[in-house]
């Protein structure tokens, strides 16, 4: 198929998180929300339109944030029932799409190529979207194109809570007037390039010649360029495959207590082990990331025989971070991660007696599908309150947690 | 020193004792052959330090000496030669000339005394078994090695010889095999691991092999020959694991089922099963046995029903299918016996029937976790 000929939708939930508090408490509509991290460190995950205002953005610090918008009523968010409402979305969508891809929780892209035949596809769309905002009270845009960089691109001019069609040949009119941060790949470190150039507009990257761009960015800057133009060949990839899985946490004052560092770092590995095995999967390969006060990231990985046992990787991930903790300095963030994933069960060994400890895992297990993930854990763990409870993988983008960044 | 020889057995002889040479040796004059000629007969000689092989074969010469060839060229060369008589002509420090039914050609030489000797076996034990005894010891427990750096015993095959019988085991502490023969007795007890490396070159050279060869060892080497043929090695220092007492005994869930028709299935149905892990899920019921597999990644999923005989209560067990298809087809028979306790023991695998006279086979798979679904 000539990729012109393709029609892709993108459809976005408006401030998802905010949406879905609101549906919760009907109290909150018209007012500013702020939803995010409470504590000292939190930043905002997602605000109200209101909220946005005052200057507010995603990515925020929360203590900003509520000086710039002090009436503001602060969340600290629930990551279950986002996902619950993300789910009903998205079977409304599975239903009606042929072909879609769930980009993030609140993001779609839908591949209606070839449906112009018999329906008019933004006609489609936009019953589709009616019937999306009907049935589970969420407001949500789309815009539709011939590829994801431009459909993604108009949902954010048609937002919030509407619709935009780019015609056929006029991706790249479409796209000039604009900002250069509205294309999807833009950040702050591309941005402060561009800016270094004099790029404000898209214009005016779509008429650099593409060697420059190339220079500037490096070996993304062609891509940049080609989006830049209204080109996107990239298809709707209904699944995505988990590569890895980690957590992390932030801690509110910065520590250096060792004893607590090793409980948190038991705990999550306690946790990620289970959500493997929940999962059938094995890991090949895991890694440790300790952040210090000064801002000094460091990681140590290690590959290991493929395994989901909790008496193999958790001393395993407390050696790593004996390595690595080097520095006699406070910590800020200390994380886990496992990748290499392979689908399969734990082999068994001829000659080391782990029945029992396996069994073990298998109750626990047991307990923990039945009574949450906290059911049971290990002492010293005990500490660790919150880490991720969602299932890895269903094949959904991870969830952002309240640190997401934009 | 001059000799002439029949192309065609010279590249046997030098293709069996090349497999001993490393590609890259601390020691470049291992990149050699040992030639040795008197009476009529070249033994040619290959070493890597650890494993030193020799054969023997018969030249039409009437002189005698020693020098050192290098082994590439030579095994390049006579490669490209269709049968004909080779001449040799040692030439001492000129090298060596080689000349064929199409020209001449010289290569450098190196003096034999360069070349490692093989250390005599002090306090040699001698065993005798028929060549094709060793053989089938080899052919089944040698896939059964592990490769795990960590566990260096496990690299290799477990010989225990005594008076009552002779025993080979191989593990890789997932899979084990253990070959017993019953015929063959050895006059003092001992035990031993022998690497893999010259397990493949026994495996390759014993069935040229007639009758008996006569097998050295001490507690640090042993020697394999029959004939002009010898193969030293150095032994894998350190303890065998206990195999004996990972046989689960009471193995109340009896399987009795068609080999080939089992292999089959495990083959067919693995091919939909995760490429990494390759496993497999067998339930047992009734008369009925149900191989499954699935790859939710690729969305792939097979499901099978073969007929058995099977006594015990219904049991559902994951394995990795690489090591059933492994063992199954190792194994002859037409009929295989499995036993297992429980879900998460080994699993033990038999041949029934049609075996030699003091021949047994026992083979053991450890299962992997799965759900219960």
């Amino acid at each position: 198929m000539n990729p012109s000929d393709r029609t892709i939708v993108h459809m976005d939930l408006d401030s998802f998180f905010v949406s879905v508090e609101r549906l919760l408490d009907r109290r909150l509509e018209g007012r500013p929300i702020l939803i995010g991290g409470t504590s000292g460190r939190g930043v905002v995950a997602s605000c109200s339109y209101e909220a946005r205002a005052f200057g507010v953005h995603s990515a925020m610090p929360m203590q900003l944030a509520r000086q710039l918008c002090p009436e503001a009523v602060v969340i600290r968010g629930n990551s279950a029932s986002y996902s619950a409402q993300s789910q009903k979305v998205t079977e409304i969508i599975r239903e009606a799409a042929p072909l879609f891809e769930k980009s993030s929780i609140d993001e779609f892209y839908l591949d209606f190529s070839g449906m112009e035949r018999f329906f008019g596809a933004y006609r489609y769309a936009t019953e589709l979207r009616q019937r999306i905002r009907r049935e589970t009270g969420l407001p949500i845009s789309f815009g539709l194109s011939i590829n994801k960089t431009v459909s993604k691109v108009a949902t954010g001019e048609a937002k919030p809570n509407n619709q935009m069609k780019v015609d056929r040949g006029f991706e790249r009119g479409f796209l000039a007037p604009l900002p250069v941060q509205r294309l999807p790949m833009v950040g702050q470190q591309t941005y402060k390039s561009l800016s270094e150039l004099g790029v404000r507009k898209i214009q005016t990257l779509q008429e650099m010649p593409v060697d420059l761009v190339e220079r500037v960015l490096g070996k993304n800057g062609r891509s940049l360029w080609e989006k830049a133009r209204g080109e996107d060949r990239s298809p709707v990839v209904p699944f995505h495959e988990r590569k890895s899985i980690s957590t992390e946490r932030t801690f509110d004052r910065d520590t250096i207590d060792v004893h607590r560092l090793r409980g948190l770092l038991t705990a999550m590995t306690e946790n990620l082990a289970y959500q493997l095995r929940r999962g059938n999967r094995l890991t090949a390969c895991i890694t440790v990331k300790l952040r210090y006060s000064d801002f000094d990231t460091r990681s140590l990985q290690e590959r290991i025989p493929y395994t989901a046992a909790d008496h193999e990787l958790i001393p395993k991930a407390l050696s790593l971070f004996e390595r690595l903790y080097q520095r006699r300095l406070l910590v800020r963030l200390i994380g886990i991660r496992f990748s290499e994933l392979v689908g399969g069960g734990h082999q068994m060994d001829l000659f080391t007696a782990d029945q029992e400890r396996l069994e073990l895992y298998k109750a626990m297990d047991q307990m923990r599908n039945r009574y949450g993930d906290r059911a049971v854990i290990r002492a010293s763990g005990l500490e660790a309150r919150t880490i991720g409870r969602s299932n890895p993988f269903n094949g959904d983008p991870p969830p952002l947690l309240a640190n997401r960044r934009q | 020193m001059k000799f002439i020889v029949s192309s065609g057995s010279l590249l046997k002889q030098l293709q069996l004792a090349g497999s001993v040479i490393q590609s890259n040796n601390a020691l470049p004059i291992l990149d050699n052959f040992l030639f040795q000629l008197a009476e009529g007969k070249l033994r040619i000689t290959a070493s890597d330090l650890e494993n030193v092989l020799t054969t023997t074969l018969d030249v039409e010469s009437d002189s005698e000496g020693e020098a050192c060839v290098p082994a590439r060229i030579l095994l390049d060369t006579l490669k490209t030669f269709p049968e004909q008589p080779l001449t040799f002509v040692f030439q001492g420090e000129a090298g060596v000339e080689i000349a064929s039914d199409y020209g001449k050609y010289s290569v450098n030489s190196f003096s034999a005394s360069d070349f490692p000797r093989v250390a005599a076996l002090e306090d040699a034990s001698l065993t005798r078994m028929p060549a094709h005894v060793l053989f089938s010891a080899i052919q089944k427990t040698l896939f059964a090695t592990g490769n795990d750096d960590l566990r260096p015993v496990m690299s290799g095959v477990f010989f225990q010889l005594s008076a009552e019988g002779s025993t080979f085991v191989a593990t890789d502490a997932h899979k084990l095999v253990r070959y017993r023969r019953m015929d063959v007795q050895s006059d003092q007890t001992a035990e031993f691991i022998l690497p893999k490396k010259p397990l493949n070159i026994l495996k390759s050279v014993l069935p040229l092999a007639e009758d008996e060869l006569e097998l050295h060892y001490n507690n640090l080497n042993a020697r394999f020959s029959f004939g002009g043929f010898s193969l030293t090695c150095r032994l894998i220092d350190g303890r065998y694991p206990n195999y004996e007492a990972v046989i689960p005994r009471e193995n109340p869930n009896q399987l009795r089922i068609g080999r080939s028709e089992f292999l089959g299935s495990v083959r067919r149905v693995s091919l939909f099963s995760n490429k990494t892990t390759h496993q497999v899920r067998l339930r047992m019921a009734g008369s009925e046995m149900q191989v499954s597999a699935e790859d939710p990644d690729f969305a792939n999923k097979a499901h099978e029903r073969l007929h058995c005989d099977y006594a015990g209560t219904d049991l559902e067990i994951g394995f990795n299918s690489r090591f059933l298809t492994e063992m199954l087809s190792n194994l002859e028979t037409e009929t295989v016996r499995m036993e297992f306790s429980q879900a998460n023991r080994a699993g033990l695998l038999t041949p029934e029937g049609s075996l030699e006279e003091g021949e047994e086979v026992l083979m053991l798979v450890m299962p992997v976790l799965i759900n219960q679904g």
